[in-house]
């Protein structure tokens, strides 16, 4: 009797590591998949910052303040790699309130002071991005880190902005959080999404319902029309799905913050 | 409370500008309409809170009724839509139950402690087209303080609560049972213990010359009407109010106000207009012609300030201090998860969630540029207090599933953490938080620093 139930017990361990090897396989392909979604991204936040690098050359005040907003949408898109992955440099370039360089820097000067005295910035952001680029081929996108930044980001996502946001100076910050609320979405269904509903299709449906209604609660006129308590309701809601689905999947529960190196 | 926010008058600035538009469904931004008046401190970043007394802890400990309704008191949902999005409940106006001096709303407001309760912001259909705000009061004694408003035209504090809800904040129709433990709570809401108070209000202990001098002019007789006098109205015996309403030629009939822990309800008079007791005591001797000496009024000062003084009024904002209200709060869900009760347990995981939220932007994150050091303890605070957001929000989702087994062990992991584990965590970031007075410093130049960089170079 005894040898009998210990071998059951083998046998479902045999089963749970096979079906987490191939949980493994798709997870990893996925994370392929998700590569050239962030090569996009973080080439499109390089070209932004190189217009902007040049507009603020020719003191194209307009010109550059529409490079910079390019260049914020591909690196918000990015999030989920930056948050992350690479914590050091998202605080280098996303610094704020008073930041020496970065976006919220350079944010200030255009469209704060209205002068486009933002070479030196511009030029060092240009400096990051273009390093960040020529890693992105050969970076090893583990499932795992991918889903601790799309955790971080979804919870993020529902913090109050109230207060205009991040961007208050730009008035970009729906826009934040919509490329957000995008770049969650797209790591989802790249990489998880398919994994999951094999083995929790009501989990998946509800992750799946939950990033809809982000979607939809941000495609307001403007921000003051966001419901605050609904964004943050279903944000949370989203990351608690996630975290259930970590289990599912074979991964670790995801941290909310990004651990000191 | 806090948050990155540069303060509720900015705040509020752009959703006035909606209301001009007639889209009073929104909240604010800031805008470049922004202004804040020299000197006002912010609503949200003041490090010393008003310190709540209450009756019933003095016997033993606050009910469920007392703590839900300081629960409701302290939820945005309470207030409808516009406050809601705005962030804004009775405890905005009324931090710790007590008066916020420094509150101070673009358009509502006409000097900072003052609000016009008939604006358009909140409710279109009570704007009566003028600004005529009225000073924030205090909660403190509030059991002892009737009639209610600043006119005294509500006897029942149910009913002028009712009223704040429903007419000046438009919000939803309270239940009966939330009404009561708002009512419940403000009821139990003290005075500051003041020592030198005596039985039926007599100065007490150690009183100065001019204090009891002060303490005989008080109750002498007007010169010009000897059937009034100061005391006539605020009566010591019955916590300095009559329960009246008076013209004092000061623009209508309005209620007499308690001159207990009154030292820290400025501004004074119903629409706030005087600084302090001596602007006070100057406008009744010219106004009742009571032929005033400059000592005779110093003594008047000395005695109202003596009146109105109470032990500690103010305590160090701090993680303790947060961890305190939000643990009172959650006593709220030992009661409600049990019982099913889905309503009750959404206002609590709402307001608690939210004072979490806030509470964890009290430990700026790597990005922020104010501070440096610390990271891995900032770290570790603001991850426990993103889980404690997160178990509540299951909490939450398990009861409305009618999973009430589920949400209690949940709870049971949450008043674990909450036990030592995050006051710990808290303690060892508290050097690299906005509780450390040179980073709170820092964070709010710095927010000051790009606010303006916007509104000054323009």
């Amino acid at each position: 009797m005894h040898k009998m139930l210990l071998a059951t017990c083998l046998a479902l361990l045999a089963a749970l590591a096979g079906a987490r090897a191939a949980n493994a396989g798709a997870l990893e392909e996925g994370a392929e998949r998700y590569r050239p979604y962030l090569i996009e991204g973080i080439g499109s936040a390089l070209a932004g910052a190189r217009a902007l690098r040049e507009r603020a050359d020719a003191a194209d005040l307009a010109g550059a303040k529409k490079a910079w907003l390019s260049a914020r949408a591909g690196w918000e898109r990015s999030e989920v790699f930056t948050a992350g992955f690479v914590p050091e440099l998202d605080a280098e370039i996303d610094a704020w309130p008073n930041a020496d360089s970065g976006f919220h820097a350079i944010e200030a000067k255009l469209f704060g002071a209205g002068n486009t005295d933002v070479r030196a910035d511009a030029a060092a952001l240009v400096e990051h991005l273009n390093d960040l680029r020529g890693k992105l081929g050969d970076i090893k996108l583990t499932p795992q880190g991918l889903l601790d930044g799309t955790v971080r980001l979804a919870y993020e996502v529902g913090e109050s902005k109230a207060d205009g946001g991040e961007s208050r100076i730009s008035g970009t910050s729906l826009d934040d959080m919509r490329n957000n609320i995008a770049g969650i979405d797209f790591a989802y269904h790249t990489i998880f999404a398919g994994a999951l509903n094999t083995v929790d299709g009501k989990l998946d449906e509800m992750v799946t319902d939950r990033i809809g209604q982000l979607k939809a609660i941000v495609a307001t006129s403007d921000l003051p029309h966001v419901n605050i308590a609904d964004l943050r309701q279903t944000s949370e809601e989203l990351v608690v799905a996630l975290q259930s689905a970590s289990a599912k999947l074979g991964l670790q529960r995801p941290t909310l913050e990004a651990q000191v190196r | 409370m806090k948050m990155l926010r540069l303060g509720l008058a900015a705040l509020l600035s752009g959703l006035i500008a909606l209301v001009a538009l007639e889209r009073a469904v929104a909240f604010p931004v800031d805008g470049n309409k922004t202004v804040l008046p020299a000197t006002t401190e912010l609503n949200e970043d003041a490090l010393d809170k008003p310190r709540e007394v209450f009756q019933s802890e003095r016997a033993g400990s606050k009910s469920y009724l007392v703590n839900l309704g300081d629960l409701a008191f302290n939820s945005p949902g309470l207030l409808g839509e516009v406050a809601r999005q705005a962030g804004v409940s009775c405890g905005t106006c009324h931090v710790n139950g007590a008066n916020n001096p420094k509150f101070f709303m673009p358009k509502m407001s006409s000097r900072p402690g003052t609000f016009d309760t008939s604006g358009p912001l909140f409710n279109p259909k009570a704007n009566n087209l003028v600004l005529d705000p009225v000073r924030i009061p205090s909660l403190r004694g509030a059991k002892y303080l009737a009639p209610y408003g600043a006119d005294g035209r509500f006897a029942s504090l149910r009913d002028f609560v009712h009223n704040v809800i429903t007419n000046e904040f438009a919000g939803p129709e309270p239940s009966p049972a939330t009404l009561d433990a708002i009512v419940a709570y403000i009821q139990d809401i003290d005075f500051l213990p003041n020592p030198s108070l005596g039985p039926a209000g007599r100065l007490a202990g150690k009183v100065s010359e001019s204090e009891r001098r002060g303490e005989a002019l008080f109750a002498k007789p007007f010169p010009h009407d000897p059937a009034l006098s100061c005391a006539g109205c605020h009566v010591p015996s019955s916590g300095f109010v009559d329960h009246q309403q008076h013209d004092v030629g000061s623009g209508g009939l309005f209620k007499t106000p308690t001159l207990r822990s009154a030292d820290f309800n400025a501004p004074y008079f119903h629409d706030g207009r005087f600084d302090d007791f001596g602007q006070v005591v100057d406008y009744f001797d010219r106004t009742f012609q009571l032929g005033l000496s400059a000592q005779d009024k110093g003594d008047l000062v000395a005695y109202l300030t003596a009146v109105g003084d109470g032990m500690q009024p103010y305590e160090r904002d701090g993680a303790g201090a947060t961890l305190k209200e939000i643990n009172d709060f959650s006593t709220v869900l030992a009661t409600a998860i049990p019982s099913g009760d889905k309503d009750i347990v959404a206002l609590a995981v709402d307001t608690i969630g939210r004072e979490l939220r806030e509470l964890t932007e009290q430990y700026p994150d790597r990005k922020n540029t104010s501070v440096s050091g610390g990271e891995q303890q900032r770290v570790l605070a603001r991850n426990s207090l993103k889980e404690l957001v997160l178990t509540l929000r299951r909490i939450e989702m398990a009861v409305a599933a009618g999973r009430t087994a589920d949400a209690a062990a949940e709870f049971r992991n949450y008043r674990y953490l909450m036990a030592a584990a995050v006051p710990a965590v808290l303690a060892s970031a508290e050097p690299w938080s906005l509780f450390n007075q040179d980073v709170h410093d820092r964070h709010y130049a710095a927010l000051r620093q790009v606010m303006q960089s916007k509104h000054v170079l323009h």
